[in-house]
């Protein structure tokens, strides 16, 4: 690891703080939901589908029924409630046809999981096996409908756009300029498909929910290991047609999302199986193979690129075809899919260009968020692609994209202008070329001579950009109090699941009031009836919006500190200023009083007080931001981009396959580095998930669409003797004018593009160009095998699922 | 179905195998880390588990100079990893069983019942496979021995009939200026089950041995192919010409944790790179 020194310019943003909660987790003194117990609570198990599509003939459940211990069985018939975020298209429990293998059947209630495991396997289904939808090309011919329902599914209206009849969840579109004439009039137009297939989020702490439903009343109370508590509360307010406030929504740690929590999950199982044991809590788990096959995965996409260019490197046109395999349900996946139609060229500035963006439903696993959101999927294709045509042009890599990357004054793929205040791509590219030590392509002579030693090295590197993705409302909250002591209580709405974000903005708070970090207490627990709103903890836009949300609380604060602190000190509050936890006057700094003076009111010398206990508050809204135009995709959908490069050198072990990743360099224009540790933990973390989605992960299905492999045995993701060889983080501060002191988010991007450059190190070793993911040791030697120059899904037969 | 069952622990290797010979669905537990997979996912329907940690006989780990090395059946894989006698005179076997899983299921899985096992992919039967291992079993009818090669039936089968159990097992002493080595490729650096895995040993005499695991039902000694090496005599051509030859010996399937041909590449990329590495040492 790199140990080049950050150095901030501010006495409190910017340092390296301990992460706030790393003491109470490595102690093991964190409670979990996982840990959670509540008197009489009983624990429920699931039957999932055996088969990606079957009726549901009959299901008898009389025996689990009558077992002792069991307090509740339900089945599709019990219920009809839908749920989902974007489009309304899950059933808690199937009803008539089961969707994907790992579809929730049926469910049991027990005193102990032991007994309800018995309960589940007393219950008799027959099915009739229907023929799947097991792909994104069978689905498009629409002979079979995942959901015959879609017509009347309820959704986003206006944003997501289903189509009549169809398996197309949502078809989202963006255009601009004159598309034929450009590539009428390009020196060169290449055309390719990449592709890659699901994968999973892994969090140590799978997912669970337990949930009290009053059958008497509409009363609802809910702990989660989730994301989202003000999401859960909508959506279950939504789907069970009660009121906001009926529910409660807690969350303790969280250990582990990565998107996979995000929006809604068991808790309407668990709300109905209470309901239906007579109001006690139910807690539902899933076990690890059931986070795999029954929770849902980062879809499976095929995007299909077409770029026109001009002889001497300038990219005219571009035409792009995203079809994301979302697998049975798609009420967050469509999200995903929308994403490619304003970020789907990638941070260039292409005049003509046309998007289309189709989330696609299957009979496989569904899908939903997942750390990148969209990003590194599209990126697999625009990045590669730009590769190849920098080969076929025959313009070094780094030249070709410097050429067309996005400066002030150039437009984004939705029309929105670029200004200094968007920070650099350029910036980001030379800055990790450079790392590596970039000298341009390897020749065929050197290639060969390396080949011999049965080593190959390459080196590559890849463009990145991501915005948050959320409705143009999205708002979060801050709510701050002072103790008697001084100190500062801040409450916030969204979850701190590991990514940091109470430390970060404590740190904001404690810059901003000139007090000690150790000063600001900030808890990661949500309690929807106490904390303020946030819409979902995602998107990398926390730090962003809730950063600007505790400088504004901060400023209150002060404000009404101030305020007291004239009157006490017979002054006006304009004269006054703070440091170190003191409020003083800026000519005579005699005049002063701590905050402890102030923090419950002040009091004077005999007993009269005034001002009481100090209380602030801060809001943040998305700023400017609309719905994107229906059919040309152009409006105002990002609060803030944060752009990026990686850059990677790799050995290939020609004979074996193996990748052997020597370097990684990642730059991302973050504007202003709120706390170095946690910037540099989110580089390492994603860096090594990216290339977990590069190197090895993968869902497998068999041709009935059955999940192959729905455990650690054979779903493996990167583990400590995987980490490369060296890791460099390059931060690079161009500041947002409108971010907490210029900072932008950057919780997702180290994820985005590491295949992208693991791809385009591979060409540079071995001279093939790879589309499909993942770049296994077996794919590597096949492709070799091949003596093909382009590996595409069919010549690597890793994943039979996804063609 | 959850498996409901008696939990037994005998004292006596007589006791064990009355119980085994009498219940049906009875299972042996000894480090149970494959066991309790096949109970956790109701593979099985266990009406009985016999644990064995406490029989005298299955304790022993002692490596005799001139007589071998025995591995009773309770001794965990990190035993081996850890012996120094086995790093001497095994270094295939010590290789193997630290190539094992992690460092917290080899201090619970035993050597005995990655045999037991008999998963086709296993990691250390290539090993004991090229040292001869003999299988020690205690039975209803009494003690017999079955050479390791015997002892694989087919996938998750093996020779142990009715009431029988594995006490031990042993391996001859290899002797001086005995080398070995074992390979395999496997998903990640992390832990994985192996996509293929080969032992290759030179003997004393110059003579060689292959094992391998993952390409058949059962893990296999590839005998005809060390008998054609043998007769050539090796060299750096004859591990060229083995490299190709291998392919001709081994029947892999393809699935979910490789296709046949990746793994007829493995194998003879590690055959090829396990004997030149040992006649490196030679050399």
């Amino acid at each position: 690891m790199d140990e080049k020194k950050y150095s901030s310019k501010y006495k409190r943003v910017g340092q390296p703080y301990d992460r706030k909660d790393a003491r109470e987790k490595v102690t093991g003194q964190a409670v979990y939901t996982y840990d959670l117990e509540l008197p009489g609570m009983l624990h429920a198990r699931c039957l999932l589908s055996p088969y990606a599509r079957a009726r549901i003939v009959s299901i008898d459940t009389s025996a689990a029924k009558a077992l002792p211990g069991v307090r509740a069985v339900l089945t599709g018939e019990d219920s009809d409630i839908l749920v989902g975020l974007y489009m309304q298209d899950k059933r808690v429990l199937s009803k008539g046809e089961t969707r994907y293998h790992g579809d929730v059947v049926a469910a049991v209630a027990a005193d102990d999981e032991e007994t309800a495991e018995r309960g589940v396997s007393l219950l008799k289904v027959v099915y009739e096996p229907l023929e799947p939808v097991r792909n994104v090309d069978e689905a498009l011919e629409g002979k079979i409908l995942v959901h015959d329902d879609i017509n009347e599914l309820k959704h986003y209206v206006g944003v997501f756009f289903p189509q009549k009849d169809s398996n197309i969840a949502s078809w989202n579109k963006s255009k601009k300029g004159d598309l034929d004439k450009a590539f009428d009039e390009a020196d060169l137009v290449v055309e390719n498909e990449f592709s890659l297939p699901a994968v999973a989020h892994v969090p140590m702490e799978t997912h669970v929910a337990i949930v009290q439903a009053d059958p008497f009343s509409n009363k609802i109370k809910i702990w989660a290991s989730a994301q989202s508590p003000f999401a859960i509360r909508q959506i279950m307010a939504d789907s069970f047609h009660i009121s906001e406030t009926d529910v409660e929504v807690h969350i303790p740690y969280v250990g582990g999302g990565f998107g996979g929590k995000a929006g809604i999950h068991l808790e309407p199982l668990a709300a109905l199986l209470s309901r239906a044991a007579g109001g006690l809590p139910v807690k539902v788990r899933a076990t690890r193979e059931q986070e795999f096959n029954q929770l849902p995965t980062r879809a499976g996409m095929r995007g299909r690129i077409k770029t026109g260019v001009t002889k001497d490197g300038k990219i005219t046109s571009v035409k792009a075809v995203y079809d994301w395999d979302s697998g049975a349900y798609a009420d967050y996946g469509v999200n995903v899919g929308k994403t490619a139609v304003y970020s789907g060229v990638g941070p260039y500035a292409v005049e003509n260009a046309s998007i289309d963006s189709k989330t696609i439903y299957t009979n496989k696993v569904f899908s939903t968020a997942y750390r990148g959101f969209g990003h590194l999927e599209t990126h697999w294709t625009i990045e590669r692609q730009i590769d190849i045509l920098s080969q076929k042009l025959g313009i070094d890599p780094y030249e070709f994209r410097m050429k067309n990357l996005l400066e002030p004054g150039c437009q984004t793929m939705s029309g929105e202008v670029i200004t200094a205040s968007n920070g650099s791509p350029k910036d980001c590219l030379t800055a990790v070329v450079k790392e590596i030590g970039w000298t341009g392509r390897k020749s065929e002579e050197e290639r060969q001579r390396e080949w011999k030693t049965g080593k190959v090295r390459g080196k590559g590197f890849a463009m990145l950009q991501k915005a948050p993705a959320m409705p143009a409302n999205t708002a979060t909250a801050v709510i701050m109090q002072m103790n008697g002591d001084g100190h500062v209580k801040m409450m916030i709405g969204a979850v701190d699941y590991g990514q940091g974000a109470i430390t970060a903005l404590a740190q904001i708070a404690a810059q901003e009031l000139d007090m000690p970090i150790e000063h600001i207490e900030i808890s990661s627990e949500i309690d929807t009836r106490a904390n303020p709103y946030d819409w979902n903890t995602v998107a990398s836009k926390l730090t962003f919006m809730a950063g600007n949300a505790v400088i504004k609380a901060s400023r209150e604060m002060l404000r009404k500190m101030k305020d007291v602190a004239a009157q006490a000190l017979r002054t006006d509050p304009d004269y006054l200023d703070h440091a170190d936890g003191v409020i003083f006057h800026r000519h005579n700094p005699e005049r002063r009083l701590t905050y402890k003076q102030i923090a419950l009111g002040y009091m004077y010398p005999n007993g009269t007080g005034i001002g009481g206990p100090l209380i602030a508050s801060g809001s943040s809204i998305a700023d400017g931001l609309t719905n994107l135009h229906p059919e040309t995709g152009q409006g105002y959908p990002a609060a803030v981009w944060t752009f990026g490069a990686h850059a990677v050198e790799i050995e290939v072990d020609v004979e074996t396959g193996s990748i052997e990743v020597l370097k990684v360099a990642s730059a991302f224009d973050i504007g202003q580095v709120i706390n170095e540790k946690l910037v540099y933990g989110q580089i390492c973390g994603g860096v090594l998930q990216g290339l977990g989605s590069a190197l090895l992960e993968g869902y497998k299905f068999n041709a009935d669409v059955q999940l192959m492999n729905p455990s650690f045995t054979d779903n493996k993701i990167p583990t400590l003797k995987d980490i490369p060889g060296k890791i460099v983080p390059i931060y690079i501060e161009n500041p947002q004018f409108n971010g907490p002191y210029g900072a932008r988010g950057v919780g997702e991007h180290p994820m985005i593009s590491v295949p992208s450059a693991i791809g385009n190190a591979v060409y540079d070793a071995l001279g093939i160009n790879f589309h499909v993911l993942p770049l296994s040791p077996e794919a590597i030697v096949l492709g070799i095998q091949s003596g093909k120059k382009s590996i595409l899904c069919t010549d690597v037969d890793c994943l039979p699922g996804l063609h | 179905m959850l498996s409901r069952f008696k939990y037994f622990k005998p004292h006596t290797l007589s006791e064990a195998v009355q119980y085994l010979e009498k219940e049906d669905n009875s299972y042996v537990l000894a480090g149970g880390t494959d066991l309790m997979i096949l109970l956790r996912r109701n593979l099985i329907n266990a009406e009985h588990i016999v644990d064995i940690k406490m029989l005298p006989e299955i304790a022993a780990f002692e490596y005799v100079e001139g007589v071998g090395l025995t591995i009773g059946a309770a001794v965990v894989v990190n035993r081996v990893v850890d012996s120094a006698a086995v790093k001497a005179k095994y270094p295939a076997l010590n290789q193997a069983a630290a190539a094992l899983a992690s460092f917290q299921l080899r201090n619970r899985a035993t050597v005995v019942g990655n045999i037991c096992n008999a998963s086709p992919g296993a990691d250390l039967p290539p090993s004991l496979l090229v040292y001869d291992a003999v299988v020690n079993i205690a039975g209803p009818k009494g003690a017999r021995q079955v050479p390791l090669n015997q002892f694989f039936k087919g996938v998750k089968r093996t020779a142990l009939e009715r009431g029988e159990l594995v006490v031990s097992i042993q391996l001859p002493d290899p002797g001086e200026g005995d080398k070995s080595i074992y390979l395999r490729q496997a998903r990640l650096k992390g832990h994985d089950l192996a996509t293929v895995g080969v032992a290759t040993r030179i003997k004393p005499d110059g003579k060689v041995a292959i094992g391998i695991g993952a390409v058949a039902p059962t893990p296999l000694r590839l005998s005809a192919l060390e008998d054609m090496i043998n007769e050539r005599g090796l060299s750096r051509e004859t591990v060229e010409w083995a490299a190709q030859e291998i392919k001709q010996h081994i029947r892999p399937i393809s699935d979910v944790r490789s296709s046949a041909a990746y793994r007829l590449q493995m194998a003879s990329v590690l055959l090829k790179q396990g004997l030149l590495k040992l006649i490196e040492k030679e050399d």
